[in-house]
C-alpha cells in the first residue's frame, strides 16, 4: 500500500491569527470524528507559518490512519508539510490567488498538494463558478464545493462561535464521507454544548453545499517555480545576506498574498502630501515622475496604514481583494485611461468594505 | 490475590505541551514561574488557564526575564514548593546563571524545554543543541517524543527530583513544533489516583525554614568544591536506581508502562526504547521525535529484508551505557542521527554520536559508528532520509568506514 492509501490528509488554509483558533478547532473535530469512526487522527499546524503574524497565510493539516496505527500514523505525521492531500479547506476566498505562507518557498498555487481527485472547500460569497474562474489548473479532474458565507474571523484573542467550524465539518461529509461522514459527525457534534444549533448547521451545509467537477485542465495558468535556495558554500558566512539593490525589490520574496483587502488610489484628489510613502511599513510606494505615488501591489500586504494616514477623503480607500484579479499597478492604469479608471474605481469600491460577523446558518 | 483496579482513562487530543501542563496540574504544582518564548510556552498558556479556572492552586508569577523565572523556582523548590518551569533555546541559554545554580544547589525544579535552533539566524523549529547546553552542570535529561510520553514523564519527574536520594532538577526534553504543536490522543488517568504515586515534596533536612535553620549556597572557595561536585556525582548515579523504581511504580499504579498507550506498546526500560533490535546488524540511534519516522523507515527496509532496528534514548542524562552496550554490542553498524551539532569535536559529529561512540570504546568487538548530522533548526528528517541512513548504514558492514560523519541533505553536499 503506498502512503497515499495509507494515511489521509485535509489541509485547512486559513488566514493567521484573525483565523487561527478557527483552523485549530476545524482540525480538532475532524479527529474526534475520525476516531468515533475507528480510524487513529492526530493534527498539526505547519510550525514554521507564523500564523501570529496579521492575515499570513498558514496551514493546518490533520491526518487520518487509513488501515495502519496509531503509531505509524505518527511516523508518518511527523512532518512539516504532508506531500499529498486529499482535501484542502479554504477559510478565505481570497486566498485562492495563492500562498506565500512558509516563507522563502515563493507564491504557490493554493491546490498545489491536492490528490487526483481530491477536493477543495472554499467559504465565499462568490458562486461556483466564478470560482472556478480562479482556481489554477490541474492535471486531473477534481471537486470544487463552496460553502455560501463570509469568511468568519476566529482567531487568536476571541473566538467567535458563528458554526462556521460546522459548516466545514458538514461540507467535507457531504463531499468527502470517506474522511468524516455525517453520523459519527453527528455523534461526535452531540458531546459539545449547543449541540441542537451544530447539529442544524452541519446538516444545513450538508444539503447547501454547491460543488461541481473541475475538469482536467480547467481554471487559470499558475506557474509554481520555487526559488532555488543557496547551497552552504554559496551563501555569506555569519548569517549575512546581501542588500537588494536600491531602487529594486527581492522578486524571490513577495508578500502580497497577506492581504485580503488592498489600498485604491484616486490620483485625481491626491494632493502629492508623501505620507502614505512615509508610513508605508513596506515600502511599496514609488514616487512617480510626476510627484504621485504608485503602488507596488505584489509587495502590499493589506495593512490599511496608507488608507489612515492620507489625509484627503475617499483618496486611498481599501477595497476588498476579490475585487481584483491581477497585481497591475494603479498608475499605470490612472495613466492610460483616466476616464476609464475613474469608473473602475468606483466600482471596487461599491464592493464590501469590511468584513463583519455574520451568524451561523444554523440558528 | 491481590486485586487489579481497572482504570478508566479519559481521551483528549493535546500537543505536547498541553500535556506537560496536565501533568504538573495533576503533580499539584504551588508555583509556576512563566516567560514566553517559543515552542514551550503553550505550557504556560494552558497551566495559567487551569488556574484560572479553578482546576489548580498554584502561585503564577510571570517573570521578568528566563533568568529571573529559574531563580523563582529555585528558591520556592527550596522552601518546599513543587515548581515548574521551562523555555526554549535562547531564553534557556539566558536563564543559564541560575540553572546551573539550580542543580549544585540540589532543587528538583521540574523545567519543560521546547527545542528550538539557538540563533543567530531565528529560526523556531527544533534542534537539540539548547538543551544539552546543560549537558555536564549536573541536570537529569530526559526526551520525549509523544504526547503521551511528555505527559507520564513529568509526573514521573517531579518523583525522582524530589527523592531524597536524589534531589536534582529534571529537563525534560521535547521538540518544537513536531511535538509542542502536534495534537495526538492522550490518555488522561483519573486524577485521584496519581496521589498513590507522586508522594508530597519532602525536603526533609534541607528544607530552608526558620525551624530548621541552614544556609544554601555559602561562599567555600577550594576547600569544599571538589567534595560538593563529588556529592553531586553521585546523586547523579543514584537517580538511575530511582528512575527505574518510579517507572515501575508508574506501571503498578496506573496499570501501563510509562509512554504506552492503548495502541503504542513501550518497552519496558526507562531509559532506552528499543525497537526491532534483537536481531539487528544496522542500529539506528536517536532522540525525540525523530524515532517516529525512523520506526516506519525500519518496518518499511524489514519488509526488504534489511535487518535494522532502533534504540532511542530516552534519558540521556544519567546516560544509559549499560544499555547501549547491552544493545549495540551485537551490531555491525550502529547509525547516530543528530538533531544538534558539537563545532570542533574530535570527529566533527554530534553529541549523542561522541557519547555512543565514547561508551562503545571499551567492548573488544566494537561495531562502527556512522553519525548523520540532521534535521537542525525544524528541518524534516523524512521517512524516505531515514531509509537512505539505512542503506549507507548497510553498505558498511563488511567495508571500512571512510566518511564517518553525514549531513542528512544539506544544500551543497552530496550524501
Amino acid at each position: 500500500m503506498e502512503i497515499e492509501d495509507q494515511v489521509k490528509y485535509v489541509e485547512i488554509t486559513y488566514r493567521g491569527i484573525f483565523q487561527k483558533r478557527l483552523a485549530k478547532y476545524i482540525a480538532e473535530g475532524i479527529v474526534y470524528t475520525a476516531r468515533e469512526m475507528g480510524k487513529p487522527a492526530v493534527s498539526f499546524g505547519r510550525y514554521g507559518d507564523s500564523p501570529e503574524r496579521n492575515g499570513v497565510p498558514a496551514k493546518y493539516y490533520v491526518g487520518i490512519g487509513n488501515g495502519i496505527s496509531e503509531e505509524d500514523l505518527i511516523g508518518y505525521s511527523t512532518r512539516v508539510e504532508p506531500d499529498l492531500v486529499d482535501v484542502i479547506v479554504v477559510l478565505d476566498d481570497t486566498l485562492l490567488k495563492g500562498v506565500e505562507s512558509w516563507a522563502w518557498q515563493g507564491v504557490q498555487p493554493i491546490n498545489l498538494k491536492l490528490k487526483p481527485n481530491g477536493t477543495m472547500i472554499v467559504t465565499s460569497l462568490k458562486r461556483i463558478d466564478e470560482l472556478a474562474k480562479m482556481v489554477p489548473k490541474k492535471e486531473f479532474n477534481w471537486t470544487l464545493g463552496v460553502i455560501k458565507t463570509e469568511p468568519s474571523f476566529s482567531g487568536l484573542w476571541a473566538f467567535k462561535d458563528d458554526l462556521t467550524m460546522e459548516k466545514v465539518w458538514g461540507a467535507i461529509a457531504k463531499l468527502r464521507p470517506d474522511i468524516i461522514d455525517l453520523d459519527h459527525l453527528i455523534k461526535y457534534v452531540s458531546k459539545k454544548s449547543n449541540a441542537d444549533k451544530r447539529i442544524s448547521a452541519i446538516k444545513e451545509t450538508y444539503t447547501s453545499v454547491e460543488y461541481r467537477t473541475i475538469v482536467k485542465n480547467e481554471g487559470i495558468d499558475f506557474l509554481y517555480n520555487p526559488p532555488r535556495l543557496l547551497t552552504w558554500q554559496e551563501m555569506l558566512e555569519g548569517t549575512v545576506i546581501p542588500a537588494v539593490p536600491r531602487g529594486k525589490r527581492n522578486e524571490q520574496f513577495k508578500r502580497g498574498t497577506t492581504k485580503f483587502e488592498r489600498p485604491t488610489v484616486d490620483f485625481d484628489t491626491c494632493i502629492k502630501c508623501r505620507l502614505c510613502w512615509i508610513y508605508c511599513p513596506d515600502e511599496c510606494f514609488d514616487e512617480t515622475p510626476d510627484g504621485y505615488y504608485d503602488i507596488a501591489y505584489d509587495y502590499c500586504v493589506g495593512c490599511g496604514i496608507c488608507a489612515e494616514v492620507c489625509p484627503v477623503k475617499d483618496c486611498i480607500v481599501m477595497v476588498d481583494e476579490s475585487m481584483f484579479t491581477d497585481y497591475r499597478r494603479p498608475y499605470e492604469m490612472w495613466k492610460e485611461n483616466r476616464v476609464k479608471y475613474k469608473e473602475w474605481l468606483n466600482k471596487v469600491r461599491q464592493a464590501r468594505k469590511e468584513r463583519v460577523y455574520v451568524p451561523g446558518l444554523g440558528r | 490475590m491481590t486485586e487489579v483496579k481497572k482504570i478508566v482513562e479519559k481521551e483528549v487530543l493535546m500537543n505536547g505541551t498541553q500535556a506537560v501542563a496536565y501533568a504538573a496540574m495533576y503533580a499539584d504544582v504551588d508555583v509556576v514561574a512563566a516567560y514566553p518564548i517559543r515552542p514551550y510556552t503553550e505550557v504556560m498558556d494552558t497551566i495559567s488557564k487551569l488556574i484560572a479556572d479553578g482546576e489548580l492552586d498554584a502561585e503564577f508569577i510571570v517573570a521578568e526575564g528566563e533568568h529571573g523565572q529559574f531563580e523563582t523556582v529555585k528558591h520556592a523548590s527550596l522552601v518546599g514548593a513543587r515548581t515548574l518551569v521551562g523555555s526554549s533555546g535562547v531564553g534557556w541559554l539566558y536563564a543559564m546563571e541560575a540553572i546551573v545554580v539550580t542543580a549544585t544547589d540540589r532543587a528538583p525544579v521540574v523545567a519543560i524545554i521546547g527545542n528550538r535552533a539557538l540563533d543567530d539566524p531565528g529560526a523556531y523549529g527544533v534542534e537539540h543543541n539548547d538543551a544539552l547546553m546543560v549537558r555536564d552542570v549536573g541536570w537529569l535529561l530526559a526526551w520525549v517524543d509523544t504526547a503521551q510520553e511528555a505527559f507520564d514523564t513529568t509526573l514521573i519527574a517531579y518523583r525522582v527530583a524530589e527523592d531524597q536520594r536524589v534531589l536534582l532538577p529534571v529537563g525534560i526534553s521535547m521538540d518544537g513544533g513536531f511535538l509542542t504543536h502536534s495534537e495526538q490522543i492522550v490518555r488522561l488517568p483519573p486524577k485521584e489516583i496519581v496521589k498513590d504515586f507522586l508522594p508530597p515534596y519532602n525536603r526533609g533536612k534541607y528544607l530552608v525554614h526558620p525551624d530548621n535553620p541552614i544556609t544554601v549556597a555559602p561562599q567555600v572557595n577550594e576547600d569544599w568544591v571538589m567534595e560538593i561536585r563529588r556529592q553531586h556525582e553521585e546523586a547523579m548515579e543514584r537517580a538511575r536506581v530511582v528512575i527505574s523504581e518510579a517507572y515501575e511504580s508508574f506501571k503498578k499504579v496506573f496499570g501501563r508502562y510509562p509512554g504506552s498507550t492503548g495502541d503504542i506498546k513501550m518497552p519496558e526500560n526507562p531509559f532506552v526504547e528499543p525497537f526491532m533490535i534483537d536481531d539487528a546488524e544496522v542500529v539506528l540511534i536517536g532522540m525525540g521525535t525523530v524515532s517516529k519516522p525512523m520506526k516506519v523507515a525500519i518496518k518499511n527496509m524489514r519488509k526488504q529484508g534489511y535487518k535494522v532496528g532502533m534504540l532511542r534514548i530516552r534519558w540521556f542524562r544519567p546516560f544509559p551505557t549499560q544499555d547501549v552496550i547491552r544493545y549495540l554490542s551485537n551490531a555491525r553498524v550502529v547509525c547516530v542521527i543528530d538533531r544538534d551539532y558539537s563545532m570542533g569535536s574530535p570527529n566533527r559529529g554530534g553529541v549523542v554520536y561522541h557519547e555512543i561512540r565514547s561508551s562503545l570504546y571499551d567492548l573488544d568487538q566494537r561495531p562502527k559508528v556512522l553519525n548523520f548530522i540532521g534535521g537542525l533548526g525544524g528541518r524534516e528528517i523524512t521517512i524516505q532520509d531515514v531509509e537512505k541512513i539505512i542503506k549507507i548504514g548497510y553498505e558498511h558492514r563488511d567495508t571500512p568506514i571512510t566518511k564517518p560523519v553525514y549531513w542528512v541533505g544539506v544544500r551543497g553536499d552530496p550524501w
